[in-house]
């Protein structure tokens, strides 16, 4: 007879840890949270620059430090970790995780709830075809990061960053001080992909150029590489002949876009949405197999840490009522759809259970006031918020209460969209 | 004459755009695109005397990893920032580190002082 696990944590980044703690709060006996590091806090480990948890410690933390409260927190609560253990399978008949550990071996687990919390993955050179050489010196910003954060190893002296997300920004301003050169950062895009302020702190104090609608169009250099060709695009984001230029250097940072990690998530047999790439979760973030909950970054990339760390509280609090038979099969499943200016967005259903958060990002910027909002199909208004602007980069949220919900009636789907006013 | 300097509040993830007026003396008299008191006090210390939070590693002897992080504990004089990198990149920690503990007091006579942003564990 194999033990007894109320909750089973798959990643101990800062959705699990927090996943953790949330069942634990929930009254659940046995919660674990398997990973495959030697060490707990996942990412943020690297990220060793401050910026996060203000909203929920009033104070701005390095990742290390971030994470550091959290683990203690966990540990008070008594959720115990097994670092070192790879879920390598989990069977969707019958939601058996298995597990592999050097001393523990190979063990099938069958928890009472399952979340998932495995974050994001980077997108890879691969994934934007740039033609030319395959040599040395190409990293992804955050295996870069890694290198320089916890392996004290500088990646190169002279780097061009190709993207403008945060951990590229972040790491422009980390080579300088490790004194490197950043020749600049090439966005293709005519907007930043990462937080203005992350422009200001990272690139304006230092000086480093930053070009928009400008993309690589090919890598020189056989072993090490020698330099890269950028252009300009048009506004179908095809390199403009005549435009192009040699940029030296011996470092090529990629900082294009994070992917929701769910290489789990379809074995288990779970819906993943086509836009979010992460699993399609209703507000109690519970997936399509229901004991199945998933939290953080591998249900859709957030800006801030605060919000992964928000959703593991309540994807763990609503595993352990699953595990303790406490959300009924039938719950309600009211659709959410975005709107005309909403690329994507989650959790994609909601139960009128609970007040629930629908995270968004607009398709395009809206330079100017608009408005946040969310309408029923029978015409009630259920949010509205001012915006003083809305930009692809920076996520705009949509508060649901359960009161207004029930108030407006009979609702068979909510639209959510941000337009000007 | 007065003068405006315009520049991106760096306080929280909203990043507010700010527009400081200054007097001729350099006195600053008014701030104007903020969102909370917290842009205020940003826009007034990055007029008189703009400070960041550094954040590097150091070496480490004998820990579970060869670096550890670290940062000013209170932010330090932006134009020191690098003085105070080589400073950082010459110590050598012996593990093991505890989270908070100071590495380098008053570093470069900022009166700020390094210090630890995690735990690091003796191998």
């Amino acid at each position: 007879m194999s033990e007894r696990i109320d909750v089973l944590i798959i990643g101990a980044g800062p959705a699990g840890v927090a996943a953790g703690i949330g069942a634990k709060r929930e009254g659940a006996e046995h919660v674990v949270v398997i990973e495959r590091d030697w060490d707990l806090g996942g990412i943020l480990q690297q990220c060793i620059h401050p910026g996060f948890g203000l909203r929920t410690f009033k104070e701005e933390l390095t990742g290390p430090e971030y994470m550091h409260r959290f683990i203690q927190q966990a540990h008070e609560a008594g959720v115990e970790f097994r670092t070192n253990t790879m879920v390598f399978q989990i069977d969707r008949e019958n939601n058996t995780v298995w597990t592999m550990n050097k001393e523990r071996g190979i063990e099938a687990l069958n928890p009472g709830a399952i979340v998932l919390t495995m974050g994001c993955r980077e997108r890879p050179l691969g994934a934007i075809r740039i033609p030319g050489t395959r040599p040395a010196g190409i990293y992804t910003a955050g295996t870069a990061q890694r290198f320089v954060n916890m392996e004290g190893y500088m990646p190169g002296k002279r780097a061009v960053i190709l993207g403008s997300g945060d951990i590229g920004l972040i790491m422009a301003r980390r080579m300088i001080w490790e004194g490197a050169t950043v020749e600049g950062v090439y966005e293709v895009m005519s907007w930043p992909g990462g937080l203005r302020r992350n422009i200001a702190q990272c690139l304006d104090d230092y000086g480093i150029p930053f070009h928009l609608k400008t993309t690589v169009t090919r890598v020189h250099g056989q072993d090490r590489l020698e330099g890269v060709t950028v252009a300009q695009v048009d506004d179908h984001m095809t390199p403009i002949k005549g435009t192009e230029r040699f940029v030296e250097c011996d470092t090529l940072l990629l900082a294009i876009g994070l992917i929701p990690e769910n290489e789990l998530s379809r074995m288990a047999g779970i819906d993943i949405h086509p836009v979010t790439g992460g699993p399609v979760v209703n507000d109690l973030l519970q997936t399509t197999n229901p004991a199945v909950f998933a939290a953080g970054n591998v249900v859709i990339v957030y800006d801030l840490v605060d919000n992964v760390s928000d959703e593991g509280l309540i994807a763990g609090a609503n595993a352990a009522k699953f595990s303790a038979g406490k959300i009924p099969a039938d719950i309600k499943r009211i659709p959410v759809k975005g709107g005309e200016n909403v690329r994507l967005y989650s959790p994609q259903y909601v139960t009128g259970q609970t007040d629930a958060t629908i995270f968004m990002r607009v398709t395009h910027p809206v330079e100017q006031a608009c408005r946040v909002f969310a309408v029923s199909d029978n015409g009630t208004e259920l949010y509205s918020q001012r915006l003083r602007y809305a930009r692809p980069g920076e996520m705009n949220e949509v508060r649901l209460k359960t009161a207004k919900l029930a108030e407006a009636g009979e609702v068979s789907a909510i639209t959510v969209d941000i337009q000007p006013v | 004459m007065s003068e405006e300097r315009k520049f991106i509040c760096v306080s929280c993830p909203l990043g507010c755009g700010l527009t400081v007026t200054l007097d001729d003396s350099g006195e600053v008299v008014k701030v104007e695109g903020n969102t909370c008191p917290r842009g205020e006090s940003y826009a007034r210390s990055e007029v008189k005397d703009p400070r960041r939070v550094f954040a590097s590693t150091v070496r480490v002897k004998g820990g579970k990893l060869p670096v550890c992080p670290v940062r000013s504990k209170t932010p330090a004089p932006k134009g020191k920032l690098f003085e105070i990198a080589r400073e950082v990149a010459g110590v050598v920690a012996e593990a093991p580190v505890k989270i908070g503990q100071v590495l380098i007091h008053n570093v470069c006579g900022t009166d700020v002082d390094i210090v630890a942003s995690r735990d690091l564990e003796a191998v």
